[in-house]
């Protein structure tokens, strides 16, 4: 359903029509809400935009801070009161989505937790986000990008500023920065870089409250019967608690890198997905995940000829 | 309960850091952390409905763990699932009771032991009833199914002290007559104490029943019972349509007496989830007149 | 006034790790994220080991809180078998120990927990016995960080009178200064070190009270107020990209005023101290908040700034005032566990979810609610004061940008008809 393509030559124009097709959307009454992104308390922040009334669309933006991937908010996360699946009474959802949010919009459709009919997508290409701190720097989140264009939306907005691929040719998961250096560190070396992680984090669940991919209604982690984790803070749960994340999203992670972005303590989340994701993708010889809707994520189905030296 | 407080942002420092020389360190247990539980034994174990059973708990030493005010609180734990915040219904110089109902693991976990089980045991938390209050006055005690819990414990203490208290009235009920706890009481000893009246209810008329059928939030009512003070305890919903019904009968807020019910971990007003606004009810509470309610907000 | 060079500064904390624990502030672990270089990362205090750099140039990721109130705090140990329980408890030993570099923000929360775990009824036995046996040596800042908003919360960043000893930074030194008795003993480990400096203040005078020269946090706050009017929420929410970069127009917003305040306002040594060179960019008025949000429990405003909220524990953790927790189990085998207790967050949904299922705060939205009111009015209520202290580490860590900062600016915007 790709639609409509309008031009925007910059970020002035594109916040013009972002404002233009909502003001449309909320007035002819095909939506009743729009997620999208407002300006934050400080000049180097956003945050997400719930605009339920046209009078309110003039606070939506679009700059190199809108990290936020909307798609979670679709689940009404963590305790689903807006979860638009569950209500078909209810007016359209329109969603703004940069080129990863489109993927994982489409992961949350194959994994049936939304329905494409209930939202309306609007695409826009994403230049490139920048760090909150430098404005010179690429945002660490957009090296591992596999797509700058959205892949599925009703309208689009499309930019010259689009982010050009890696010079290198490096795409995804490839392109992590810091994959060689873990992959070629001794085991045991390794073994005390990923101990230093566990050791560091809080146990926030910021990283599985903001992922797009982490939709179950109950987390294994929130149940108490069985407790599969303890509560408190040690190198061993918290090691527990980030490999099985990371084995949950395995295979259907869409490299938004939000999970790291939002980490207080600046863990290097996405080291692991990275790692996980892109030995799925070179193993299983399969695209990667919700890049369409043709392929379901590689864990999600079975092919004869799928590797399994391991059985 | 006051909710009035100081203007200034920033008052002067509190003075409670206990003067003591830093330099000295410190090593070994306290002798008395309000958080450690002592080790008690579960001496006997009655079955007062098919959900509800009354654990008797003696101390390590064979005397009661703790000397609770009626309506006061402890936290009963059995290794390994965890600890919960019971009412103490009853005491005597060996034991305490606590009529428990079976609704999550630790609960079921219980209904699962034996006698002689033992078990962890902290306490006493929580304000207790106002006894001074209710010196000298009438009292109806009102309650709903294992709302009889917490009242039971000040209905003994009145019994007890019979002639500190004008007329008791106890209106009970529950879903059954099976869901009736502490039959003996309201059959066989309460009805024969002195200027005491017991009304007893159920939901549903079922066979061999002759008594009243119906809810308990309505039956004051039907009673006529003149307004004066009253103990409300049941499920939220029964105590909602309680007090609109005593309300309606011109009983007084400041005189409506009701006890609350919040998740708790430490007892001791710590450890923050138990708050109704800025009340934490295992310290300020559990219980609360309907006119302190009516000033808290309604997040319970 | 006592003094040492700053290339020097390792000397001090190499004698002071002799007698005491000495915890200093270091910079995390992974450092790699680029804009952030120097900056605090995943920063947090550390037990000083021989050669750890010291992270000064602005507050750390983590608050101290974590060394009075552990995350993680093994309690006693149950042992069952058959029918039998056995109940060990754990030994709580504390060293000296001194808190080296803690700033004015974090040592107002410590005033925060001090109400908390020693008022209302009961002591907590771990806070108790940690708290006396504790040195608090604050640092003034020099530079603030564009989340943080102390001086709106009262707070000066100069000076930390209920600290035992304040440093200031003065540029190439540091200076020192007892502030308490326990202070005083703790400097004279390294009076050797430290080179007095004649006749610029006081020195090594015990804090007996203020002198009537300097202005006290409110007054500060007032001037802070006055001169950052020009960078509120409305002129952030107008900067476009280009206005974003390093040159943001706020920082003209730059005013002297400031600065000879913060120069009186400033402990007794600070004469000489550097100073902040800008106003904090984020300026909220807390004056009233309270008062206001005694009617606003109903408020439309909650079914609002709940929306973005993800429901994780990210504020409450890094907040050095949020002091709830749970206690719970650590299976070490089929017969023994260990009763921890550990942080836990009012924002997770099962926080307050009772055995059978009810949950008095179902949904994020009384949730959320429920945070902001603990913060700017039930604290106050129970407690005395405000339980924010304009540290900025919410504003810094929110994923979705919900913080007080935001919050206290919508409470004092919203319309309200008194109850």
């Amino acid at each position: 359903m790709k639609d409509t393509v309008i031009h925007a030559t910059n970020t002035i124009a594109i916040r013009h029509e972002m404002r233009n097709i909502a003001r449309n959307l909320l007035e002819i009454q095909a939506v009743d809400l729009i997620l999208g992104w407002k300006k934050g308390i400080l000049p180097n922040k956003s945050a997400p935009a719930f605009i339920h009334r046209p009078d309110q669309v003039d606070d939506l933006i679009f700059d190199e801070f809108c990290y936020h991937n909307l798609t979670k908010f679709l689940l009404g996360c963590p305790d689903r009161q807006d979860r638009i699946a569950d209500n078909e009474d209810r007016l359209k959802t329109a969603i703004f989505v940069k080129g990863c949010d489109s993927r994982s919009l489409i992961g949350l459709i194959q994994d049936n937790q939304i329905t494409r009919e209930n939202v309306y997508i609007i695409g826009i290409d994403c230049p490139g986000l920048k760090e909150e701190h430098n404005t010179t720097i690429l945002a660490k989140k957009c090296e591992t990008c596999y797509t700058a264009t959205p892949v599925e939306y009703d309208i689009l907005i499309d930019s010259p500023d689009k982010r050009p691929e890696n010079p290198n040719g490096l795409k995804g998961f490839q392109a992590h920065r810091d994959l060689a250096k873990i992959e070629n560190m001794p085991p045991a070396e390794r073994g005390a870089y990923w101990q230093q992680m566990f050791q560091s984090c809080i146990r926030c669940y910021a990283c599985r409250n903001v992922c797009p991919v982490c939709s179950c209604k109950e987390c294994c982690f929130d149940q108490t019967l069985p407790n599969w984790v303890g509560k408190g803070n040690n190198t061993s749960d918290n090691g527990f608690y980030h490999l099985v994340r990371a084995m949950h999203v395995a295979g259907r992670c869409v490299s938004c890198g939000e999970c790291e972005r939002s980490c207080p303590m600046h863990l290097p989340v996405m080291l692991l997905n990275s790692k996980l994701g892109l030995s799925i993708e070179e193993l299983f010889d399969e695209p990667p995940a919700s890049m369409n809707f043709d392929v379901t994520a590689t864990l999600n189905h079975f092919k004869p000829e799928d590797p399994e030296e391991f059985m | 309960m006051s909710m009035i407080y100081d203007m200034n942002l920033n008052p002067q420092k509190i003075s409670k850091i206990p003067k003591m020389n830093p330099h000295e360190s410190h090593t070994g247990a306290s002798p008395a952390n309000p958080l450690i539980p002592k080790r008690g034994i579960i001496t006997k174990i009655t079955t007062e409905t098919p959900d509800v059973k009354t654990f008797s708990i003696t101390g390590a030493d064979g005397t009661k763990p703790f000397t609770p005010q009626p309506g006061q609180l402890g936290m009963l734990s059995l290794p390994p699932y965890g600890e919960a915040m019971f009412s103490v219904t009853a005491q005597n110089d060996t034991h305490i009771d606590m009529a428990i109902k079976a609704v999550g693991s630790l609960t079921n976990a219980l209904h699962a032991v034996e006698e002689g089980q033992e078990c962890g045991i902290r306490g006493p938390y929580g304000n207790g009833f106002p006894l001074d209050f209710c010196h000298g006055k009438d009292l109806i005690f009102i309650a709903g199914g294992i709302g009889h819990a917490p009242v039971r414990s000040l209905i003994r203490h009145c019994v007890e002290h019979r002639t500190d208290y004008g007329k008791l009235t106890v209106v009970y009920g529950a879903r059954s007559y099976a869901d009736l706890v502490f039959k003996d009481d309201l059959f066989d000893n309460w009805p024969k104490v002195d200027n005491m009246d017991i009304h007893v209810t159920i939901d549903r008329p079922e066979d061999g029943w002759q008594g009243h059928v119906g809810f308990v939030p309505s039956y004051p009512e039907e009673l006529a019972l003149p307004p004066s003070v009253s103990i409300v305890c049941g499920p939220p919903i029964m105590i909602k349509f309680a007090l609109q019904a005593l309300t309606k009968m011109g009983f007084k807020p400041n005189e409506v007496i009701t006890t609350m019910e919040m998740r708790m971990k430490c007892g001791i007003g710590k450890c923050g989830r138990c708050n109704i606004g800025s009340c934490f009810v295992c310290l300020d509470g559990p219980v609360f007149t309907q006119e302190q309610l009516n000033a808290m907000p309604p997040e319970y | 006034m006592k003094t040492i060079a700053k290339t020097q500064i390792d000397s001090i904390l190499k004698a002071l790790a002799v007698p005491y624990n000495l915890y200093i502030p270091v910079a995390g672990a992974f450092t790699q994220t680029p804009g952030r270089e120097g900056l605090e990362n995943a920063s947090q205090f550390r037990l000083y080991q021989e050669g750890l750099p010291l992270h000064w140039t602005t507050n750390t990721c983590l608050s101290p809180k974590d060394l009075l109130f552990p995350q993680t705090e093994e309690m006693y140990t149950i042992v069952s078998h058959g029918k039998t329980v056995e109940i060990q408890e754990k030994a709580i030993g504390h060293k000296p120990t001194i808190l080296f570099g803690i700033r004015s923000c974090d040592i107002e929360s410590i005033d925060c927990m001090d109400r908390v775990f020693l008022e209302k009824g009961f002591e907590d036995t771990y806070y108790k016995t940690r708290r006396p046996r504790t040195i608090l040596f604050a640092l003034s800042c020099t530079t603030h960080e564009d989340t943080c908003f102390c001086t709106s919360m009262g707070v000066n960043p100069q000076s930390s009178p209920s600290a035992d000893v304040q440093i200031s930074d003065l540029g190439d030194t540091f200076s020192f200064t007892a502030q308490t008795l326990g202070g005083e003993q703790a400097l004279a480990y390294v009076d050797a070190l430290l080179s007095e400096i004649i006749g610029t203040g006081p020195s090594g005078a015990l804090k007996t009270q203020t002198p009537d020269t300097l202005k006290t946090p409110e007054e500060l706050k007032e001037i802070a107020l006055s001169n950052a009017a020009d960078s509120t929420l409305s002129s952030a929410a107008d900067s476009t990209l280009s206005s974003s970069s390093a040159d943001s127009p706020l920082s003209s917003a730059a005013d002297s005023t400031l600065n000879a305040a913060a120069d009186n306002a400033g402990n007794k040594t600070s004469a000489a101290s550097p100073l902040p060179t800008d106003p904090m960019i984020i300026t909220v008025n807390s004056d009233g908040v309270s008062e206001k949000l005694e009617n606003m429990f109903e408020h439309p405003l909650w079914d609002e700034i709940n929306l973005p909220c993800l429901g994780c524990g990210a504020c409450t953790y890094v907040c050095p005032t949020c002091y709830c927790f749970d206690i719970n189990d650590k299976t070490l085998s089929h017969t023994t566990i260990n009763k921890q207790r550990c942080w836990d967050s009012c924002m997770f949904s099962d926080y307050t979810r009772m055995a059978g299922g009810h949950n008095p705060r179902p949904s994020k939205k009384e949730r959320v609610r429920n945070r902001f009111l603990d913060k700017l009015l039930y604290n106050r209520q129970r407690h005395g004061r405000l339980f924010c202290v304009g540290c900025g580490r919410c504003v810094a860590k929110c994923p979705v940008n919900l913080e007080i900062a935001t919050v206290i600016q919508k409470i004092q915007a919203a319309e309200v008809t008194p109850s």
